[in-house]
């Protein structure tokens, strides 16, 4: 068991070194930041606003659905706007996300 | 059985559909799986269908309904071909939804207590990364994993990066097949920064039926931008006694891209631990102090179809064991009203 203790410290370990290591690429000037400020990402109202609301919220547990079409999306989304605690504005780019 | 559980989905469907049924379509969405485990040498085989139903009504007004339609096949003892046979059904919630704004939405009905991440967020089997649920799911929600009364629940934005959301619920004890909960009042806060996708958040849980006790969680759950690392973890508390679980997974997508035979392959690993503090022979806990360690991987086929894979290895005072699960889902999803794709 401590073997295994070990081995799972040592990915976590690997795990920051890299985070760190593409926060600071990320960062670069001229490089497209994943990691800028979620104020500055939310302050344009560009086609992927919904795209950055969904992987900020539903991407941390499941993948896009696929092919979802605008009605269904909306029962769905629905949904997912009460067990996520989406706002109103989630909700909306989200779906034109799914759905465009 | 299954023919009273299928007709109640029916009257609940056609309840959310017959109000407003040109404006919201209900959507049927859900899963089909085929599940196999063997533990200590049994081999237990699982076909299920999770069909779950959301049906908006309004802007404000959804009703959704989660159920599961089980057959549990058990090796007899002696090995071989014969199995013994048993189906089983269960309403998971069933439950209306009122959304007040952005910040309180109330809830009625039948719902999934929330306590911790794993039960309201990662029981469906078209999401969650290992097959075999962490050993310590039951601290805090008794009796059946649901509750039955009134719930509110929301979040705030008290500046652009930081999200705190919150849950506080009632439940009255039922003993039914279908709605059976336990007596119980809870709640639960988390922080959420989306711009690190981190989220950590702690539980409570008053149990409010016979032996009252009061039980505690905590959980982390964290996938940062940079990588495709999915971490989460629990801790929980009870009278019967406390455990945790800590699982990580990388989806190798970086290895020529998403879609690529390597880029949908998603190894996992799983950590936890349970100490028993007082013998209880109906909380559904492990009966004695135990550790477990699962070793898997989830493969994305395309059309939503899911490969799930595991070794768990458990350590217990009351025996070692090898437990191997293979599996495979299907999400599906189809509107209910004619017409209603487009």
């Amino acid at each position: 068991m401590k073997g295994v203790l070990a081995c799972v410290f040592a990915g976590c370990v690997y795990c920051a070194v890299q985070t760190r290591a593409q926060s600071v690429q990320a960062q670069a000037p001229g490089a497209q930041s994943k990691s800028s400020s979620w104020a500055s990402r939310s302050a344009s109202s560009s086609p992927s606003e919904g795209e950055i609301r969904f992987e900020a919220h539903c991407g941390r547990c499941h993948l896009p659905p696929e092919d979802l079409s605008p009605r269904e999306a909306k029962a769905v989304i629905r949904q997912m706007r009460v067990r996520a605690m989406l706002s109103a504005e989630d909700e909306r780019l989200i779906l034109r996300y799914v759905a465009p | 059985m299954i023919k009273r559980f299928l007709i109640a989905m029916l009257v609940m469907a056609a309840t959310g559909f017959g109000v407003e049924a040109q404006a919201d379509v209900p959507v049927i969405s859900g899963a089909v799986g085929f599940l196999s485990t063997t533990n200590g040498g049994t081999n237990y085989l699982e076909p299920i269908v999770v069909p779950v139903l959301s049906a908006p009504v309004g802007d404000h007004l959804l009703f959704e309904a989660r159920g599961e339609l089980l057959g549990f096949y058990s090796q007899n003892s002696g090995g071989g071909l014969s199995y013994q046979r048993q189906y089983f059904s269960a309403l998971d919630y069933a439950q209306v939804d009122y959304i007040v704004n952005s910040w309180l939405t109330i809830v009625a009905g039948r719902f999934l207590t929330p306590f911790g991440i794993y039960n309201e967020r990662l029981t469906p089997i078209w999401i969650h990364n290992m097959q075999d649920t962490p050993l310590i799911l039951p601290i805090g929600t008794r009796t059946s994993g649901s509750s039955l009364g009134g719930m509110v629940r929301g979040a705030f934005t008290p500046s652009s990066d930081v999200e705190i959301n919150y849950t506080a619920y009632f439940s009255a004890s039922n003993n039914s097949q279908y709605w059976g909960a336990g007596r119980t009042a809870g709640g639960r806060v988390g922080i959420f920064l989306p711009d690190r996708r981190l989220e950590v958040g702690m539980s409570y849980q008053r149990f409010l039926q016979g032996t009252r006790f009061n039980s505690l969680g905590a959980h982390v759950s964290w996938q940062p931008y940079s990588i495709p690392l999915d971490v989460k973890a629990e801790f929980a508390h009870s009278a019967s006694g406390y455990g945790y679980w800590a699982e990580a997974a990388y989806r190798l997508s970086r290895f020529r891209g998403p879609e690529s035979a390597i880029g949908r392959l998603q190894p996992v690993f799983r950590m936890q631990q349970f100490v028993r503090l007082q013998p209880n022979d109906s909380d559904s806990l492990p009966g004695a102090n135990t550790q477990q360690a699962d070793f898997g991987f989830d493969y994305f086929l395309p059309h939503q179809v899911k490969i799930n894979a595991n070794y768990s290895r458990q350590f217990s005072s009351g025996g070692d064991a090898n437990i191997w699960d293979i599996g495979i889902t299907y999400r599906f999803m189809f509107p209910l009203w004619p017409g209603g794709s487009k």
